[in-house]
């Protein structure tokens, strides 16, 4: 019987210490870089619609939420996938906007979303 | 005069209209945005007058090919209901079209815009039926879209010139529209749009005059849908007496396939 329990005790700490080292390895490759576009001509919510594609296309691209008062697109890419600053500039030149500044970040941006 | 009607009806309503990505109802936008490369789209619109009653339900299919250049194709499905006579359906009239984006400056919310474009339409629809479904009549459309559009409002303007074949006359089309959000514009969008504006059709060959004043109601209920209706009444009318139009109620949707 005990050494029932002792086996089953040494099999549970196992266990739980590979599901923390998987944890912490995915921890690591899913580090994002949070990516703030500032875009002017973002007049109307229909307009809107092509530029979010063209950004959810990027790839692993997540989380891409646009601001129209604020004139701005936020999102997330894996930090190894990161665009470089002149292909987010075509993008959003090729969504028919024009581009101003381009913000990286390693912490989320705050959006309006995140106060309701 | 039913074809002229045609012109008034499949020309100045459905065409630009199905092209449109948002306000306004009755007017072009010069806004060739909400695309990603091509797309599917349609618009069904019912128009009723005192003497008839119009479905159209035009299926469109434009291409971007960047941000500045859009061609596509149009072709319609049309029921024609006169109040004296049985009703016909049927494919009408089809038409090509090209836009290019002449100008473009854009501010934080907010853009100004200039398109050139270019309608084609064929003469498809059936004319061996009373009332015709088409309008017997090859006619290439030229003109200028230009509109200034904000998050609080946004104000548009068209002039267009409509060469004609078969006997129809000439027409420049003039069109202007005011369009005021009464909900604040956020993304994606649930949004109610209240439209004004002025629709004018001048038959040059014939010096007729016709022009609408125009208002109606816009909701756009997310990414894919809006709902619209309205109503224009002639201010100025130049038709045979008997002919006169008193009003045209229109109720419509567009929605954006793919």
């Amino acid at each position: 019987m005990k050494t029932t329990i002792k086996t089953t005790g040494i099999t549970l700490i196992m266990l739980l210490a590979a599901l923390f080292t998987t944890n912490t390895v995915n921890a690591q490759t899913t580090e994002k870089t949070y990516i703030k576009i500032e875009v002017d001509g973002l007049s109307c919510p229909f307009c809107a619609y092509g530029l979010e594609k063209k950004l959810k296309k990027i790839a692993g691209s997540k989380d891409v939420f646009i601001q129209l008062e604020e004139g701005e697109a936020t999102m997330s890419v894996p930090k190894d996938q990161k665009p470089t600053e002149e292909e987010l500039r075509k993008i959003v030149k090729d969504a028919g906007f024009t581009p101003k500044e381009i913000t990286f970040s390693k912490t989320p941006f705050k959006t309006k979303k995140d106060d309701k | 005069m039913y074809r002229i009607i045609g012109i008034t009806i499949i020309t100045l309503l459905s065409l630009h209209a199905v092209m449109a990505q948002g306000p306004p109802i009755y007017t072009d936008s010069p806004i060739l945005l909400g695309l990603d490369g091509g797309g599917i789209r349609t618009f069904g619109k019912y128009i009723s007058k005192e003497n008839a009653k119009v479905y159209v339900q035009p299926v469109a299919v434009p291409y971007n090919f960047g941000s500045k250049f859009q061609v596509g194709a149009i072709a319609m499905f049309i029921n024609k209901n006169p109040n004296a006579m049985p009703s016909q359906s049927g494919i009408g009239d089809a038409a090509a079209f090209a836009k290019y984006q002449l100008f473009q400056k854009d501010g934080k919310a907010k853009t100004f815009r200039v398109i050139a474009k270019l309608n084609q339409v064929f003469p498809t629809g059936k004319t061996d039926v009373n009332p015709a479904l088409g309008n017997d009549s090859w006619q290439s459309q030229l003109g200028l879209v230009g509109g200034y559009v904000s998050l609080k409002y946004g104000i548009y303007g068209e002039v267009a010139y409509n060469v004609t074949s078969n006997g129809l006359p000439d027409n420049l089309i003039y069109n202007a529209a005011f369009v005021y959000p009464l909900l604040p514009q956020k993304y994606p969008p649930n949004q109610i749009n209240l439209n004004v504006g002025l629709n004018g059709n001048f038959l040059t060959e014939v010096n007729s005059n016709n022009l609408l004043i125009s208002s109606g109601v816009q909701w756009i209920m997310g990414k894919r849908v809006l709902f619209e209706t309205g109503v224009q009444i002639p201010i100025i009318e130049d038709v045979p007496n008997g002919q006169e139009t008193n009003f045209i109620f229109t109720f419509g949707t567009r929605i954006l396939i793919f």
